[in-house]
């Protein structure tokens, strides 16, 4: 996954989009 | 997974700075809470939200590195706008306009360029403005279309 932190958790990333004042990208993908 | 734009070192930058960046992995069978929340019908799909949870810009299918700087730029820009940051959002707008001139969103933060300018100054003319660019470098978008009745406002 590169230099990227990805999060797993969508509620925990939540919660840091709104202490950081950042939005959150989130990336829908499939393993096939 | 580091692939396409993922692999790019200023999309790795940038991503990682401005936003937060989560993966939900998709099951066709058995669809995650996630999939049926955000309507997930086909993959990537890529979508910029706000810390509340509500959406402000979607991808749907795979883009080159050029254009996705560009679309991480736009969600970023509407995101701003739907909160009202008219300023901010411009900034964005503008930005990806500069950096990525050949990008297939411009002609859509073309458009917003117009809007915010005129919330930002009530002054009706950067949407004529918009329009003229729009005309002038992307005729046959969309985007054109929606400013037409800015072609009336006076210079």
């Amino acid at each position: 996954m590169g230099d990227i932190k990805w999060e797993t958790d969508l509620q925990a990333a939540l919660a840091l989009a709104e202490k950081s004042h950042k939005p959150v990208y989130l990336d829908f993908w499939f393993d096939g | 997974m580091n692939a396409g734009p993922y692999s790019d070192k200023k999309v790795q930058e940038y991503l990682q700075a401005e936003f937060i960046p989560v993966k939900s992995q998709c099951f066709w069978d058995k669809r995650t809470d996630a999939m049926k929340r955000f309507i997930v019908s086909w993959t990537p799909t890529l979508i910029v939200l706000d810390a509340q949870g509500k959406e402000h810009h979607r991808i749907v299918g795979f883009v080159p590195t050029d254009d996705f700087m560009a679309n991480l730029k736009l969600g970023k820009g509407k995101e701003f706008f739907d909160r009202f940051r008219f300023a901010d959002a411009n900034k964005a707008f503008r930005a990806l306009i500069e950096q990525h001139p050949n990008a297939g969103v411009v002609p859509e933060a073309v458009f917003y360029t117009g809007v915010t300018d005129y919330w930002s100054s009530h002054d009706p003319k950067g949407l004529r403005r918009a329009y003229d660019t729009l005309t002038a470098r992307f005729p046959q978008s969309e985007w054109a279309r929606r400013a037409e009745p800015y072609g009336q406002i006076p210079l």
